[in-house]
């Protein structure tokens, strides 16, 4: 696959998908078959579960919808280079940290905070993406050393304390809501989906991105610089975990070390369903970025139904282990079809 | 029958038998949710049974979130609202950051208290009720002085750094410390053990590097007071003086076996038992008095003590009798000093 062959597909289907007719690639899509999981998950929650369907509960699950979507594209944008990255978490927890610094400690103005904090995820993601093409090793023993560094450089100089006096537009942000029930957390991840998709679809750093991925050689040999565009990849990844972990400080209205759990490993599951269960492809070279929101809704709607079933929480968390597990062989299934189909 | 099960028993039947009431039909459903998954908390399921039973209440459920993690814990009291719970009994996983949460769950017809820990004025919990934890760290701590004879050197083992309580129990254990004008010296503070795999590791490392240094341990949290107990035990040093916390099994044996001078006894049942008792109160009519005589600690004003006391070797047998006796006397205090009901 060239760079070429990526110019006008849509961000899930590639070149050769264009030759299907647009009911087949419907129908191979994995967001159609997530748009029918979702449909049937919530006619049957909200038939058999009262309060399912309350303003409070869309309201809610809404708003985690939008953060978890936040955390699967970081991850889907390392995917896309056959990559992952298992700092997101850390990454997120510092810059949000970082954040709080600036806001409680710096006296920095709240617009110039955030995009300094995401920024600095940026600047996080470059040390790993840099150290990955450096040094040719796979990221996932780079990015499994980073995490533990990020994170234990962070309980260091924060002495593990919450920075917890924020602008109170920060928690205003977080309680916003549209119509009484529509999350600004969950408009703004679909904003960011939005620019995401674009960025894959008509830029040609996104294009690169994509061709990078599918087959750095094939990349190489066509003039794409992999090993920038490699880090290219890793400092967005930091950017959008940063971006998460300031929609959880807006959230809390706190930056609190232990948000996404010890090393920041809390957010390992939701990064890697939401983006598998939409279709990007865990070898490279393809991303479904609203298939990774899709994918977000999917898990955080049968959670939440689980939840008010009263199914164990510990259940709740084995029930999301086999739903990565049947994401990632439906994935190789997937993959086998469309290399099979000669779509990829 | 377990010794914790029979205290949870015999507390639960003096204080029915204290209240007096029997209360048929109340809407109150009441979610007792922990931080996150903790032994201290175990207490917590029977007391909301217990007061299910003995109050009436519409349910008294003991949730746990499936991590440590504040996110969980708020995801987790969302649902718990829209399922129908009404009253909330919550330990914060942050003491700032649980407060939005707390904010949206009364502003959709909850009430809730902060349980074992408090959240940081201003809050929307109706007061808070736990363990006064710097007093009783530095009870403890004063009496691990005692025994060490009034001098020596002390390592402090205690809880999560993201617990509220755990800074309010390192400054006290230190204030301790200081007060004996340098003949006691804190010598290590070893924080954000309180589960096995780290308090096993770093209190073992201590202890192989220091026991010829160390002259007592003071541990403010459960699971360093159990493995600190048991490292004791296995190396057989009688020497090394300790004061615990809590009330499991192994403590309270090593107690009676001389390797632990003490433990300072906390209430985790009285305060669900009692916070669910409240709250269904609240929801019948009743209201705070004006002139409550709330205590106050360094996040809140509105703070009531559940109770601390602390046994040695003489009261490790009778020591249910204390707590109970704790219990009935905050109870009777409830209806009396913070209560005002038609």
């Amino acid at each position: 696959m060239t760079p070429s062959d990526i110019t006008h597909t849509s961000d899930a289907m590639p070149v050769a998908a264009g030759r299907q007719s647009l009911v087949q690639r419907l129908a191979f899509s994995s967001e159609f078959g997530l748009v029918l999981l979702i449909a049937l998950a919530v006619v049957i929650f909200a038939s058999t579960l009262p309060g399912f369907t309350s303003p409070f509960s869309l309201f809610t699950i809404g708003r985690q919808i939008g953060i978890d979507t936040m955390i699967g594209l970081a991850m889907m944008a390392v995917i896309v280079t056959g990559g992952l990255d298992l700092s997101v978490g850390a990454i997120g927890v510092c810059s949000a940290m970082a954040f709080g610094w600036m806001m409680e400690s710096a006296g920095v103005p709240l617009a110039l905070g955030v995009p300094l904090a995401v920024l600095f995820g940026a600047g996080l993601g470059f040390l790993n993406g840099a150290i990955v093409v450096r040094s040719g090793v796979h990221s996932f023993i780079i990015t499994l050393a980073s995490m533990s560094i990020f994170f234990g450089v962070m309980i260091f100089l924060s002495q593990a304390q919450a920075f917890r006096t924020m602008p109170p537009e920060v928690l205003g942000f977080g309680k916003l809501r549209f119509g009484g029930l529509l999350s600004a957390l969950l408009v703004f991840s679909l904003v960011v989906c939005a620019a995401l998709s674009a960025l894959y679809r008509f830029t040609s750093l996104g294009r690169q991105m994509l061709a990078a991925g599918a087959n750095p050689r094939a990349a190489e040999i066509s003039g794409v610089r992999t090993g920038r565009i490699f880090i290219a990849c890793h400092m967005l990844t930091g950017a959008l975990a940063a971006i998460a972990g300031l929609m959880i400080t807006a959230r809390t209205g706190a930056a609190v070390p232990s948000m996404a759990g010890h090393l920041g490993q809390d957010w390992l599951l939701p990064a890697f369903l939401a983006p598998v269960l939409g279709g990007t492809l865990l070898s490279g070279g393809r991303v479904a970025v609203f298939g990774t929101f899709l994918g977000a809704a999917l898990v955080n709607i049968i959670t939440s139904g689980l939840l008010l079933m009263r199914v164990g929480e510990f259940w709740v968390q084995a029930f999301l282990g086999l739903m990565l597990l049947a994401a990632v062989l439906t994935d190789r299934a997937r993959h086998k079809l469309l290399q099979r189909r000669g779509m990829i | 029958m377990k010794k914790t099960t029979i205290h949870f028993a015999l507390t639960a039947a003096t204080l029915a038998l204290t209240a007096g009431l029997a209360f048929a039909g109340s809407d109150t459903k009441v979610a007792l949710v922990p931080g996150g998954p903790h032994p201290y908390f175990a207490a917590w399921e029977q007391a909301g049974l217990d007061a299910v039973k003995d109050f009436g209440i519409g349910a008294g459920d003991y949730r746990v979130p499936q991590k440590w993690e504040l996110s969980q814990q708020s995801q987790l009291l969302e649902s718990l609202l829209t399922q129908g719970y009404n009253s909330f009994l919550i330990f914060p996983g942050d003491a700032v950051g649980t407060s939005p949460v707390v904010q949206e769950l009364v502003d959709n017809g909850g009430q809730a208290l902060a349980l074992a820990g408090c959240l940081k004025d201003p809050t929307p919990a109706l007061f808070c009720m736990g363990t006064d934890t710097g007093n009783s760290a530095y009870l403890g701590t004063k009496e691990l002085i005692k025994a060490m004879g009034g001098k020596g050197k002390i390592a402090h083992f205690t809880g999560f750094l993201v617990d509220p309580n755990t800074q309010l129990r390192i400054d006290a254990v230190q204030k301790a410390a200081d007060e004996t004008n340098g003949a006691v010296t804190v010598m290590q503070v070893i924080a954000d053990i309180d589960a096995p795999q780290p308090a096993e590791e770093k209190i073992n490392a201590f202890l192989a590097a220091n026991a010829a240094g160390v002259d007592g341990i003071v541990t403010t949290a459960w699971v360093p007071a159990v493995t600190a107990a048991n490292s004791l035990r296995k190396i057989g040093d009688k020497r090394i003086k300790m004061v615990g916390i809590d009330h499991d099994e192994v403590v309270i044996k090593a107690i009676k076996d001389g390797f632990v001078s003490g433990t300072m006894l906390q209430n985790p049942y009285g305060q669900g038992y009692i916070g669910s008792y409240v709250l269904d109160k609240l929801r019948s009519g009743c209201t705070i008095k004006a002139d409550a005589p709330w205590k106050s600690n360094a996040l809140t004003v509105k703070f009531v003590d559940s109770g601390t006391v602390y046994v040695d070797a003489t009261q490790a047998d009778t020591y249910v009798d204390a707590m109970r006796g704790i219990s009935k006397t905050l109870l009777a205090s409830m209806d009396k000093d913070f209560l005002a009901c038609k």
